[in-house]
Protein backbone atom coordinates (compact mmCIF):
# COMPACT_ATOMS: atom_id res chain seq x y z
CA UNK A 1 0.00 0.00 0.00
CA UNK A 2 2.68 2.47 0.82
CA UNK A 3 4.17 2.41 -3.16
CA UNK A 4 0.21 3.37 -3.83
CA UNK A 5 -0.62 6.36 -1.80
CA UNK A 6 1.28 8.94 -3.38
CA UNK A 7 -1.10 7.57 -6.44
CA UNK A 8 -4.30 8.17 -3.97
CA UNK A 9 -3.27 11.14 -2.93
CA UNK A 10 -2.80 12.67 -6.21
CA UNK A 11 -5.78 11.22 -7.51
CA UNK A 12 -7.84 12.62 -4.61
CA UNK A 13 -6.63 16.25 -5.29
CA UNK A 14 -7.17 15.64 -9.13
CA UNK A 15 -10.68 14.63 -8.70
CA UNK A 16 -11.91 17.13 -6.41
CA UNK A 17 -10.15 19.91 -8.84
CA UNK A 18 -12.46 18.31 -11.74
CA UNK A 19 -16.02 19.27 -10.41
CA UNK A 20 -15.08 22.50 -8.30
CA UNK A 21 -18.53 23.79 -7.66
CA UNK A 22 -19.93 20.09 -6.88
CA UNK A 23 -17.13 19.95 -4.89
CA UNK A 24 -18.21 23.41 -2.71
CA UNK A 25 -21.68 22.30 -2.88
CA UNK A 26 -21.21 19.11 -1.36
CA UNK A 27 -18.68 21.12 1.23
CA UNK A 28 -20.90 23.78 2.26
CA UNK A 29 -24.34 21.30 2.63
CA UNK A 30 -22.46 19.08 5.06
CA UNK A 31 -21.19 22.12 7.18
CA UNK A 32 -25.18 23.38 7.08
CA UNK A 33 -26.29 20.45 8.19
CA UNK A 34 -23.55 20.18 10.98
CA UNK A 35 -23.51 23.81 11.96
CA UNK A 36 -27.63 22.91 12.33
CA UNK A 37 -26.45 20.21 14.70
CA UNK A 38 -23.98 22.03 16.60
CA UNK A 39 -25.91 25.05 17.73
CA UNK A 40 -28.76 22.58 18.24
CA UNK A 41 -26.67 20.60 20.58
CA UNK A 42 -25.50 23.97 22.08
CA UNK A 43 -28.89 25.12 22.33
CA UNK A 44 -30.42 22.03 23.90
CA UNK A 45 -27.28 21.27 26.51
CA UNK A 46 -28.16 24.97 27.39
CA UNK A 47 -31.61 24.21 28.47
CA UNK A 48 -31.19 21.34 30.22
CA UNK A 49 -28.52 23.42 32.16
CA UNK A 50 -31.55 25.97 32.21
CA UNK A 51 -34.13 23.83 33.77
CA UNK A 52 -31.41 21.71 36.29
CA UNK A 53 -30.83 25.62 37.91
CA UNK A 54 -34.43 25.85 37.98
CA UNK A 55 -35.40 22.88 39.17
CA UNK A 56 -32.72 23.38 42.10
CA UNK A 57 -34.99 26.51 43.33
CA UNK A 58 -35.75 25.45 46.78
CA UNK A 59 -38.45 27.91 46.91
CA UNK A 60 -42.08 27.62 46.76
CA UNK A 61 -44.61 30.35 46.48
CA UNK A 62 -47.88 29.61 48.03
CA UNK A 63 -50.93 32.18 48.23
CA UNK A 64 -53.38 32.84 50.61
CA UNK A 65 -57.24 33.26 49.60
CA UNK A 66 -58.07 37.14 50.23
CA UNK A 67 -60.47 35.99 52.63
CA UNK A 68 -58.18 34.65 55.05
CA UNK A 69 -58.17 36.60 58.26
CA UNK A 70 -54.41 37.46 59.19
CA UNK A 71 -54.86 35.24 62.05
CA UNK A 72 -56.45 32.21 59.85
CA UNK A 73 -53.12 32.89 58.12
CA UNK A 74 -50.85 32.13 60.92
CA UNK A 75 -52.63 28.81 60.92
CA UNK A 76 -51.76 28.18 57.89
CA UNK A 77 -48.46 29.08 58.36
CA UNK A 78 -47.40 27.05 61.42
CA UNK A 79 -49.40 24.35 59.41
CA UNK A 80 -46.27 24.38 56.83
CA UNK A 81 -43.74 24.96 59.23
CA UNK A 82 -44.57 21.80 60.60
CA UNK A 83 -44.36 19.57 57.53
CA UNK A 84 -41.53 17.75 56.72
CA UNK A 85 -38.46 19.24 54.70
CA UNK A 86 -39.63 22.27 55.52
CA UNK A 87 -36.68 24.73 56.26
CA UNK A 88 -38.26 28.25 56.56
CA UNK A 89 -41.76 30.05 55.87
CA UNK A 90 -42.08 33.30 55.33
CA UNK A 91 -44.89 35.78 54.81
CA UNK A 92 -45.12 38.35 52.77
CA UNK A 93 -48.23 40.23 53.56
CA UNK A 94 -50.47 41.90 50.76
CA UNK A 95 -48.85 44.98 52.55
CA UNK A 96 -45.54 44.34 51.93
CA UNK A 97 -46.34 43.33 48.22
CA UNK A 98 -47.96 45.77 47.40
CA UNK A 99 -45.29 48.24 48.49
CA UNK A 100 -42.60 45.99 46.91
CA UNK A 101 -44.39 46.83 43.81
CA UNK A 102 -44.87 50.61 44.53
CA UNK A 103 -41.47 50.93 44.75
CA UNK A 104 -40.53 49.41 41.55
CA UNK A 105 -43.31 51.47 39.98
CA UNK A 106 -42.06 54.77 41.98
CA UNK A 107 -44.56 55.43 44.08
CA UNK A 108 -45.83 55.39 47.88
CA UNK A 109 -48.46 52.93 49.34
CA UNK A 110 -50.80 55.43 50.18
CA UNK A 111 -51.01 56.59 46.39
CA UNK A 112 -50.65 53.01 44.73
CA UNK A 113 -53.81 51.68 46.51
CA UNK A 114 -55.38 54.51 45.35
CA UNK A 115 -54.39 53.85 42.02
CA UNK A 116 -55.38 50.36 41.97
CA UNK A 117 -58.96 51.86 43.33
CA UNK A 118 -59.18 52.05 47.11
CA UNK A 119 -58.48 48.16 47.97
CA UNK A 120 -55.47 45.93 47.80
CA UNK A 121 -56.21 42.84 45.21
CA UNK A 122 -52.99 41.65 46.23
CA UNK A 123 -52.68 38.20 48.42
CA UNK A 124 -50.51 37.21 51.16
CA UNK A 125 -48.23 34.96 49.56
CA UNK A 126 -45.93 32.50 51.97
CA UNK A 127 -42.19 31.87 50.23
CA UNK A 128 -41.42 28.06 52.11
CA UNK A 129 -37.64 26.97 51.85
CA UNK A 130 -37.34 23.33 51.10
CA UNK A 131 -34.10 22.00 52.53
CA UNK A 132 -34.02 18.98 49.61
CA UNK A 133 -35.03 20.13 46.38
CA UNK A 134 -36.37 16.76 45.53
CA UNK A 135 -39.10 17.45 47.93
CA UNK A 136 -40.21 20.50 45.99
CA UNK A 137 -42.66 18.94 44.16
CA UNK A 138 -44.43 17.29 46.41
CA UNK A 139 -44.21 19.45 49.27
CA UNK A 140 -45.84 22.12 47.01
CA UNK A 141 -48.53 19.40 46.22
CA UNK A 142 -48.90 19.04 50.17
CA UNK A 143 -48.93 23.06 50.59
CA UNK A 144 -51.41 23.21 47.43
CA UNK A 145 -54.19 20.77 49.47
CA UNK A 146 -54.02 23.15 52.82
CA UNK A 147 -57.25 24.93 53.24
CA UNK A 148 -57.09 28.50 52.37
CA UNK A 149 -54.47 28.33 49.80
CA UNK A 150 -55.40 28.43 46.27
CA UNK A 151 -52.63 28.16 43.97
CA UNK A 152 -48.88 27.51 44.43
CA UNK A 153 -46.14 28.36 42.19
CA UNK A 154 -42.27 26.37 41.50
CA UNK A 155 -39.80 26.18 39.46
CA UNK A 156 -41.31 23.45 38.17
CA UNK A 157 -43.87 25.42 36.34
CA UNK A 158 -41.28 26.91 34.00
CA UNK A 159 -39.24 24.19 33.91
CA UNK A 160 -42.25 21.84 32.23
CA UNK A 161 -42.43 24.44 29.86
CA UNK A 162 -39.01 24.92 29.06
CA UNK A 163 -38.93 20.98 28.66
CA UNK A 164 -42.01 20.89 26.41
CA UNK A 165 -40.48 22.92 24.31
CA UNK A 166 -36.69 21.65 23.96
CA UNK A 167 -38.94 18.56 23.16
CA UNK A 168 -40.51 20.41 20.06
CA UNK A 169 -37.08 21.95 19.11
CA UNK A 170 -35.21 18.17 19.48
CA UNK A 171 -37.96 17.05 17.23
CA UNK A 172 -37.97 19.72 14.66
CA UNK A 173 -33.53 20.19 15.08
CA UNK A 174 -33.39 16.48 14.39
CA UNK A 175 -35.56 16.85 10.86
CA UNK A 176 -33.51 19.67 9.74
CA UNK A 177 -30.73 17.83 10.61
CA UNK A 178 -31.72 14.85 8.77
CA UNK A 179 -32.95 16.22 5.92
CA UNK A 180 -29.95 17.92 5.44
CA UNK A 181 -27.73 15.06 6.26
CA UNK A 182 -29.60 13.15 3.20
CA UNK A 183 -28.81 16.34 0.85
CA UNK A 184 -25.11 16.18 1.54
CA UNK A 185 -25.02 12.21 1.61
CA UNK A 186 -26.57 12.77 -1.90
CA UNK A 187 -24.49 15.49 -3.51
CA UNK A 188 -21.35 13.30 -2.34
CA UNK A 189 -22.64 10.53 -3.98
CA UNK A 190 -23.31 12.63 -6.99
CA UNK A 191 -20.10 13.99 -7.17
CA UNK A 192 -17.59 10.42 -6.43
CA UNK A 193 -20.50 9.22 -8.97
CA UNK A 194 -19.00 11.95 -11.86
CA UNK A 195 -15.07 11.32 -10.98
CA UNK A 196 -15.95 7.88 -11.32
CA UNK A 197 -17.82 8.36 -14.54
CA UNK A 198 -15.07 10.75 -15.97
CA UNK A 199 -12.24 8.03 -14.80
CA UNK A 200 -14.20 5.74 -16.46
CA UNK A 201 -11.51 4.20 -19.21
CA UNK A 202 -8.81 4.69 -16.63
CA UNK A 203 -10.85 2.38 -14.42
CA UNK A 204 -11.83 0.18 -17.06
CA UNK A 205 -7.73 -0.23 -17.54
CA UNK A 206 -7.24 -0.39 -13.85
CA UNK A 207 -9.45 -3.24 -13.69
CA UNK A 208 -7.90 -5.37 -16.70
CA UNK A 209 -4.61 -5.41 -15.41
CA UNK A 210 -5.34 -6.34 -11.97
CA UNK A 211 -5.63 -3.81 -9.65
CA UNK A 212 -7.34 -4.31 -6.64
CA UNK A 213 -10.94 -3.49 -6.11
CA UNK A 214 -9.78 -1.59 -3.05
CA UNK A 215 -6.95 0.11 -4.45
CA UNK A 216 -9.31 1.39 -7.53
CA UNK A 217 -11.94 2.53 -4.35
CA UNK A 218 -9.36 4.31 -2.48
CA UNK A 219 -9.31 7.34 -3.85
CA UNK A 220 -13.05 7.81 -4.20
CA UNK A 221 -13.21 7.13 -0.59
CA UNK A 222 -10.60 9.49 0.58
CA UNK A 223 -12.54 11.57 -1.43
CA UNK A 224 -15.74 11.83 0.25
CA UNK A 225 -14.02 11.53 3.33
CA UNK A 226 -12.11 14.67 2.79
CA UNK A 227 -15.14 16.77 1.21
CA UNK A 228 -17.15 15.35 4.87
CA UNK A 229 -14.02 16.51 7.00
CA UNK A 230 -14.06 20.11 5.47
CA UNK A 231 -17.88 20.13 5.70
CA UNK A 232 -17.55 19.02 9.28
CA UNK A 233 -14.42 21.21 9.84
CA UNK A 234 -15.83 24.57 8.67
CA UNK A 235 -19.14 23.62 10.75
CA UNK A 236 -17.42 23.39 13.61
CA UNK A 237 -15.32 26.27 13.29
CA UNK A 238 -18.41 28.31 12.50
CA UNK A 239 -20.36 26.56 15.52
CA UNK A 240 -16.74 27.89 17.93
CA UNK A 241 -16.95 31.21 16.68
CA UNK A 242 -20.72 31.75 16.75
CA UNK A 243 -21.28 30.06 19.96
CA UNK A 244 -18.71 32.14 21.64
CA UNK A 245 -19.83 35.19 20.36
CA UNK A 246 -23.26 34.35 21.90
CA UNK A 247 -21.77 33.55 25.16
CA UNK A 248 -20.52 36.65 25.37
CA UNK A 249 -23.45 38.93 24.30
CA UNK A 250 -25.54 36.95 27.07
CA UNK A 251 -23.28 37.15 29.70
CA UNK A 252 -22.78 41.16 29.19
CA UNK A 253 -26.43 41.82 28.59
CA UNK A 254 -28.41 39.06 29.96
CA UNK A 255 -26.23 38.43 33.30
CA UNK A 256 -28.92 36.21 34.71
CA UNK A 257 -28.84 33.67 32.39
CA UNK A 258 -26.31 30.68 33.16
CA UNK A 259 -24.57 29.83 29.97
CA UNK A 260 -22.86 26.02 29.71
CA UNK A 261 -19.25 26.34 29.13
CA UNK A 262 -17.96 23.43 29.37
CA UNK A 263 -14.69 22.58 27.27
CA UNK A 264 -15.13 19.00 27.57
CA UNK A 265 -18.82 19.13 25.73
CA UNK A 266 -17.02 22.02 23.31
CA UNK A 267 -14.54 19.19 22.44
CA UNK A 268 -17.11 16.60 22.14
CA UNK A 269 -18.90 18.47 19.69
CA UNK A 270 -16.35 19.39 17.43
CA UNK A 271 -14.92 15.90 17.36
CA UNK A 272 -18.60 14.97 17.12
CA UNK A 273 -18.88 17.18 13.74
CA UNK A 274 -15.44 16.31 12.55
CA UNK A 275 -17.15 12.30 12.66
CA UNK A 276 -20.37 13.24 11.28
CA UNK A 277 -18.54 15.03 8.24
CA UNK A 278 -16.77 11.89 7.74
CA UNK A 279 -18.82 9.99 7.97
CA UNK A 280 -21.11 11.54 5.90
CA UNK A 281 -18.63 11.71 3.03
CA UNK A 282 -17.92 7.86 3.44
CA UNK A 283 -21.97 7.20 2.83
CA UNK A 284 -21.72 9.33 -0.19
CA UNK A 285 -18.80 7.86 -1.43
CA UNK A 286 -20.07 4.10 -0.43
CA UNK A 287 -23.33 4.98 -1.87
CA UNK A 288 -21.98 5.87 -5.39
CA UNK A 289 -18.79 3.09 -5.46
CA UNK A 290 -21.43 0.29 -4.92
CA UNK A 291 -23.34 0.74 -8.38
CA UNK A 292 -20.05 1.22 -10.17
CA UNK A 293 -17.25 -1.01 -9.48
CA UNK A 294 -19.17 -4.16 -8.43
CA UNK A 295 -17.22 -6.62 -10.31
CA UNK B 1 -4.00 -24.37 -20.00
CA UNK B 2 -7.54 -23.47 -21.07
CA UNK B 3 -10.30 -25.61 -20.67
CA UNK B 4 -13.95 -24.93 -21.42
CA UNK B 5 -16.26 -27.46 -20.35
CA UNK B 6 -19.56 -27.46 -21.71
CA UNK B 7 -19.93 -23.17 -21.82
CA UNK B 8 -22.88 -21.91 -22.95
CA UNK B 9 -23.31 -18.16 -22.49
CA UNK B 10 -27.00 -16.72 -22.94
CA UNK B 11 -26.80 -12.97 -22.06
CA UNK B 12 -29.99 -11.13 -20.29
CA UNK B 13 -31.33 -10.00 -23.58
CA UNK B 14 -31.55 -13.63 -24.77
CA UNK B 15 -28.76 -13.43 -26.99
CA UNK B 16 -27.00 -16.95 -27.25
CA UNK B 17 -23.61 -15.99 -27.81
CA UNK B 18 -22.38 -19.82 -27.31
CA UNK B 19 -23.56 -23.32 -26.96
CA UNK B 20 -22.06 -25.85 -25.52
CA UNK B 21 -18.28 -25.35 -25.91
CA UNK B 22 -15.82 -27.11 -25.06
CA UNK B 23 -11.50 -26.72 -25.84
CA UNK B 24 -8.40 -27.36 -24.43
CA UNK B 25 -5.34 -25.15 -25.08
CA UNK B 26 -2.36 -25.99 -23.99
CA UNK B 27 0.57 -23.91 -22.69
CA UNK B 28 2.73 -22.07 -25.22
CA UNK B 29 -0.19 -22.19 -27.70
CA UNK B 30 -0.65 -19.75 -30.67
CA UNK B 31 -4.55 -19.78 -31.42
CA UNK B 32 -6.38 -18.17 -34.24
CA UNK B 33 -10.79 -17.77 -33.53
CA UNK B 34 -12.24 -16.93 -36.45
CA UNK B 35 -15.40 -16.54 -37.82
CA UNK B 36 -18.35 -14.25 -39.20
CA UNK B 37 -18.85 -10.59 -36.41
CA UNK B 38 -21.01 -11.92 -33.98
CA UNK B 39 -20.37 -15.85 -33.94
CA UNK B 40 -19.06 -15.42 -30.52
CA UNK B 41 -16.03 -14.59 -30.54
CA UNK B 42 -15.47 -11.95 -28.49
CA UNK B 43 -17.83 -13.64 -25.66
CA UNK B 44 -15.03 -16.28 -26.07
CA UNK B 45 -12.54 -14.16 -25.06
CA UNK B 46 -13.92 -11.93 -22.33
CA UNK B 47 -14.28 -15.45 -20.70
CA UNK B 48 -10.96 -15.91 -20.49
CA UNK B 49 -10.15 -12.76 -18.63
CA UNK B 50 -13.01 -13.42 -16.52
CA UNK B 51 -14.88 -10.25 -18.02
CA UNK B 52 -18.30 -12.89 -18.19
CA UNK B 53 -18.65 -15.41 -16.61
CA UNK B 54 -20.80 -18.32 -18.57
CA UNK B 55 -24.12 -19.05 -17.79
CA UNK B 56 -23.60 -22.93 -17.55
CA UNK B 57 -20.36 -24.83 -17.91
CA UNK B 58 -16.60 -24.50 -16.55
CA UNK B 59 -13.84 -22.20 -17.36
CA UNK B 60 -10.52 -23.02 -16.02
CA UNK B 61 -7.17 -21.59 -16.58
CA UNK B 62 -4.25 -22.91 -15.00
CA UNK B 63 -6.27 -25.10 -13.03
CA UNK B 64 -8.09 -22.56 -11.48
CA UNK B 65 -11.59 -22.38 -11.61
CA UNK B 66 -12.75 -19.10 -13.30
CA UNK B 67 -16.90 -19.40 -12.32
CA UNK B 68 -16.10 -20.25 -8.94
CA UNK B 69 -13.83 -17.56 -8.36
CA UNK B 70 -14.13 -14.92 -6.04
CA UNK B 71 -14.36 -11.68 -6.85
CA UNK B 72 -11.68 -10.61 -4.87
CA UNK B 73 -9.34 -13.36 -6.53
CA UNK B 74 -10.13 -11.60 -10.01
CA UNK B 75 -7.92 -8.88 -9.76
CA UNK B 76 -4.99 -11.75 -9.13
CA UNK B 77 -5.88 -13.87 -12.10
CA UNK B 78 -5.77 -10.59 -14.49
CA UNK B 79 -2.47 -9.42 -13.68
CA UNK B 80 -1.53 -13.35 -14.86
CA UNK B 81 -3.61 -12.50 -18.28
CA UNK B 82 -2.58 -9.42 -21.07
CA UNK B 83 -5.10 -8.32 -22.89
CA UNK B 84 -4.98 -6.72 -26.36
CA UNK B 85 -8.06 -4.49 -27.98
CA UNK B 86 -8.89 -3.46 -30.88
CA UNK B 87 -9.03 0.24 -30.32
CA UNK B 88 -5.97 -0.02 -27.68
CA UNK B 89 -7.76 1.61 -24.76
CA UNK B 90 -4.36 3.50 -24.09
CA UNK B 91 -5.29 6.93 -21.32
CA UNK B 92 -5.19 9.86 -23.59
CA UNK B 93 -3.69 12.01 -21.06
CA UNK B 94 -0.90 9.75 -20.09
CA UNK B 95 2.21 9.66 -22.23
CA UNK B 96 3.68 6.22 -23.40
CA UNK B 97 5.83 5.58 -20.71
CA UNK B 98 3.00 6.44 -18.13
CA UNK B 99 0.51 4.39 -19.68
CA UNK B 100 2.74 1.58 -19.64
CA UNK B 101 3.87 2.27 -16.00
CA UNK B 102 0.33 2.25 -15.08
CA UNK B 103 -0.14 -1.25 -14.88
CA UNK B 104 2.61 -1.48 -12.88
CA UNK B 105 1.67 1.30 -10.68
CA UNK B 106 -1.92 0.31 -9.86
CA UNK B 107 -0.45 -3.18 -8.27
CA UNK B 108 1.23 -1.88 -6.56
CA UNK B 109 4.72 -2.32 -7.40
CA UNK B 110 7.85 -0.18 -6.36
CA UNK B 111 8.86 2.93 -7.94
CA UNK B 112 12.24 2.30 -9.47
CA UNK B 113 11.22 -1.63 -10.47
CA UNK B 114 8.09 0.11 -12.14
CA UNK B 115 10.78 2.46 -14.47
CA UNK B 116 13.04 -0.05 -14.88
CA UNK B 117 10.02 -2.78 -16.44
CA UNK B 118 8.33 -0.10 -17.96
CA UNK B 119 11.51 1.01 -20.21
CA UNK B 120 12.74 -2.91 -20.67
CA UNK B 121 9.36 -3.55 -22.04
CA UNK B 122 9.30 -0.37 -24.36
CA UNK B 123 12.65 -1.46 -26.03
CA UNK B 124 11.13 -4.83 -26.45
CA UNK B 125 8.16 -2.98 -28.79
CA UNK B 126 11.03 -1.07 -30.31
CA UNK B 127 9.23 2.33 -28.79
CA UNK B 128 12.02 3.23 -26.47
CA UNK B 129 12.09 6.61 -28.35
CA UNK B 130 8.85 7.41 -28.09
CA UNK B 131 8.15 7.32 -24.27
CA UNK B 132 7.09 10.98 -23.61
CA UNK B 133 4.96 11.29 -27.07
CA UNK B 134 1.16 11.09 -25.94
CA UNK B 135 -0.84 8.34 -27.52
CA UNK B 136 -2.69 10.84 -30.17
CA UNK B 137 1.07 11.78 -31.50
CA UNK B 138 1.40 7.91 -32.23
CA UNK B 139 0.42 6.03 -35.55
CA UNK B 140 -2.15 3.55 -35.16
CA UNK B 141 0.51 0.77 -35.13
CA UNK B 142 2.55 3.00 -32.37
CA UNK B 143 -0.49 2.91 -30.59
CA UNK B 144 -0.77 -0.88 -30.53
CA UNK B 145 2.51 -1.66 -29.41
CA UNK B 146 1.80 0.65 -26.77
CA UNK B 147 -0.84 -1.49 -26.08
CA UNK B 148 0.92 -5.04 -26.15
CA UNK B 149 3.65 -3.36 -24.14
CA UNK B 150 1.04 -2.82 -21.29
CA UNK B 151 -0.49 -5.84 -21.61
CA UNK B 152 3.06 -7.91 -21.39
CA UNK B 153 4.75 -5.85 -18.64
CA UNK B 154 3.61 -8.24 -16.15
CA UNK B 155 4.96 -10.90 -17.50
CA UNK B 156 1.74 -13.08 -17.95
CA UNK B 157 1.23 -16.64 -18.96
CA UNK B 158 -1.64 -15.41 -21.37
CA UNK B 159 -2.00 -13.15 -24.00
CA UNK B 160 -5.69 -12.56 -25.24
CA UNK B 161 -6.50 -10.23 -28.12
CA UNK B 162 -9.60 -8.68 -29.58
CA UNK B 163 -8.72 -8.30 -33.18
CA UNK B 164 -5.34 -6.45 -32.69
CA UNK B 165 -4.85 -5.37 -36.03
CA UNK B 166 -8.55 -4.73 -36.83
CA UNK B 167 -7.74 -0.92 -36.95
CA UNK B 168 -4.26 -1.28 -38.86
CA UNK B 169 -3.32 -1.17 -42.74
CA UNK B 170 -1.36 -4.81 -43.75
CA UNK B 171 2.22 -3.62 -43.59
CA UNK B 172 1.47 -2.25 -39.41
CA UNK B 173 -0.53 -5.63 -38.40
CA UNK B 174 2.28 -7.81 -40.23
CA UNK B 175 4.49 -5.16 -37.23
CA UNK B 176 2.12 -6.28 -34.46
CA UNK B 177 2.19 -10.10 -35.58
CA UNK B 178 5.64 -10.29 -35.61
CA UNK B 179 5.87 -8.79 -32.07
CA UNK B 180 3.22 -11.13 -31.57
CA UNK B 181 5.06 -14.04 -32.63
CA UNK B 182 8.21 -12.78 -30.72
CA UNK B 183 6.19 -12.89 -27.65
CA UNK B 184 4.60 -16.18 -28.11
CA UNK B 185 8.20 -17.66 -28.66
CA UNK B 186 9.18 -16.77 -25.37
CA UNK B 187 6.74 -18.72 -23.91
CA UNK B 188 3.38 -17.29 -24.08
CA UNK B 189 0.28 -18.86 -24.69
CA UNK B 190 -1.89 -16.10 -27.13
CA UNK B 191 -5.21 -16.78 -28.24
CA UNK B 192 -6.47 -13.69 -31.07
CA UNK B 193 -9.75 -13.51 -32.50
CA UNK B 194 -9.05 -11.98 -35.80
CA UNK B 195 -10.98 -11.51 -39.59
CA UNK B 196 -7.39 -10.68 -41.00
CA UNK B 197 -7.24 -13.78 -43.13
CA UNK B 198 -3.69 -13.29 -44.79
CA UNK B 199 -2.35 -13.61 -41.73
CA UNK B 200 -3.76 -16.22 -40.52
CA UNK B 201 -3.28 -18.58 -44.07
CA UNK B 202 0.27 -17.19 -43.35
CA UNK B 203 1.17 -17.84 -40.00
CA UNK B 204 -0.24 -21.51 -40.37
CA UNK B 205 -0.71 -21.99 -36.50
CA UNK B 206 -3.79 -23.65 -34.68
CA UNK B 207 -7.32 -21.99 -35.87
CA UNK B 208 -10.66 -22.31 -34.18
CA UNK B 209 -14.14 -21.61 -36.13
CA UNK B 210 -16.82 -20.24 -34.12
CA UNK B 211 -20.21 -19.83 -35.74
CA UNK B 212 -23.41 -19.25 -34.60
CA UNK B 213 -21.95 -19.39 -30.61
CA UNK B 214 -20.16 -23.62 -31.72
CA UNK B 215 -16.83 -24.93 -32.82
CA UNK B 216 -17.34 -25.43 -36.11
CA UNK B 217 -13.61 -26.09 -37.05
CA UNK B 218 -10.56 -26.53 -34.63
CA UNK B 219 -7.40 -27.35 -37.14
CA UNK B 220 -3.85 -27.68 -36.15
CA UNK B 221 -2.06 -25.23 -38.74
CA UNK B 222 -5.31 -23.99 -40.36
CA UNK B 223 -6.33 -21.28 -42.63
CA UNK B 224 -8.39 -18.49 -42.45
CA UNK B 225 -10.85 -20.87 -44.35
CA UNK B 226 -13.87 -18.22 -45.32
CA UNK B 227 -14.31 -17.02 -48.72
CA UNK B 228 -13.59 -12.90 -49.35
Amino acid sequence: MLNSSGYIFRETINSMRRNPWLSLASVVTVMVSLMILGYSIFFLANASNLAKSFESELEIGAFVETSFTPEEVQDVKSQIEQMQGVDSVTLVTKEQALEDIGKTLGSTQSNIISDVGGTNPLPDMFTVKVTNPQNVVALADSVKALPGIYKVRYGQDFVDQLLKFTQWLRWIGFGVVAAFGVAAVVLISINVKMNVFSRRREIQIMKLVGASNSFIRWPFLIEGLALGLVGGALAAVIVGIGYNWITVYVQTSLTFLPVVQNEVLFRQVSVGLLLGGMAMGALGSIFSLQKFLRA
Amino acid sequence: MIQLTNVSKIYPNGARALVDVNLKIGKGNFVFLVGPSGAGKSTLIKLLYREEIPTRGQVQINSKNLVRMREREVPYLRRSIGVIFQDFKLLPNKTVFENVAFALEVIGVAKREVRNRTLLTLELVGLKAKERAYPHELSGGEQQRVCVARAIINNPALLVADEPTGNLDPDTAWDIMDLLYDINKRGTTIVMATHARAIVNKMQKRVIAIENGRVARDEEKGGYGYDA
